[in-house]
């Protein structure tokens, strides 16, 4: 049940992600890209604070004793994002965006293949192999 | 250049996969809201680095640009959290592939209507077999993740 559940959400931060990307693209043209990102970061990051206070239930205190490595995802969001504003001007946005997404679902499964970065290890299959070819075929399409 | 450029785009995939990893990995031990608080958190001090540095936009025209340009926040936050949520659940390769259905669905759909200024392109034959192959995708990716959880969970009782 909480599989499915799960399957919902993550649909639902997809669909978030691009009416965020749509409505951020006018943002930036007046007050440019990079200063957009900063302020998503900066203003989520009061909401996340108010949320955190009134309905945190984990630990926070966790940041002191987990290995460094497990607190560079920000960072890493901040490197994808990079790289986007850099190579779009020069591949386009089609192309940027079907590198993006085939370098990511390549390495999210070879990540979960090897258990790598503390990922539940689950191997790589065939139907995982389709369903790869089948976004790659499909954002061909779009394009 | 071209190529080099997207070779470095690949790359910027394979930090959010590798991000999803280690957010998923860290939130089990401290939580979901906790998690995605860190990554806004040292998110902001990267990028504030990163545009003292290099920023050429002008950042104080927030104050004057339309109230409904800056509420794409709250969508920033949404996917975040939930993304954190979902991948110790489903995993990285799930919560990737059905984050991206979802976005691009959507995407064809604003494109449609020319939402938010953007350019109109209409949905074409092409398009609608994008979205099929879209959902094979999602029946793939379901279908498999339950085998190899199946099968994960089958070895550990050997």
């Amino acid at each position: 049940m909480i599989r499915y559940i799960a399957y919902i959400f993550a649909l639902l931060a997809g669909v978030a992600l691009s009416f965020e990307g749509a409505i951020y693209g006018e943002l930036g043209k007046t007050i440019g890209q990079l200063e957009t990102s900063f302020y998503n970061f900066f203003v989520g990051a009061i909401i996340l604070s108010l949320l955190w206070l009134f309905f945190g239930k984990g630990k926070i205190s966790h940041v002191t004793k987990a290995p460094k490595w497990t607190l560079l995802g920000g960072s890493l969001g901040v490197v994808y994002l990079t790289a986007i504003v850099i190579s779009v001007p020069f591949v386009g946005v089609g192309i940027t965006m079907v590198a993006v997404i085939i370098g990511q679902l390549i390495m999210s499964m070879v990540i979960e293949h090897f258990g790598w970065l503390g990922s539940k290890k689950t191997r790589i299959n065939k139907e995982k192999i389709f369903a790869v070819i089948s976004m790659v075929i499909a954002l061909i399409l779009v394009n | 250049m071209g190529i080099f450029m997207i070779l470095f785009t690949l790359l910027g995939g394979i930090t959010l996969s590798a991000q999803s990893a280690i957010n998923g990995t860290f939130s089990r031990k401290a939580g979901t809201i906790e998690t995605t608080f860190l990554t806004f958190i040292t998110g902001t001090m990267f990028l504030a680095l990163i545009i003292l540095f290099f920023g050429q936009g002008n950042l104080f025209a927030i104050f004057e640009v339309p109230i409904w340009q800056l509420s794409a926040v709250f969508l920033g936050v949404l996917f975040l959290l939930f993304n954190v949520f979902a991948v110790p659940k489903i995993g990285v390769i799930a919560t990737s592939i059905t984050v991206i259905i979802g976005q691009l669905v959507i995407g064809v759909v604003i494109d449609h209507f020319g939402w938010f200024n953007s350019l109109v392109i209409p949905l074409s034959m092409k398009r609608w077999f994008a979205l099929l192959f879209m959902i094979i995708a999602l029946y793939f990716i379901y279908k498999g993740n339950k085998r190899s959880i199946e099968e994960a969970s089958a070895n550990i009782i050997n």
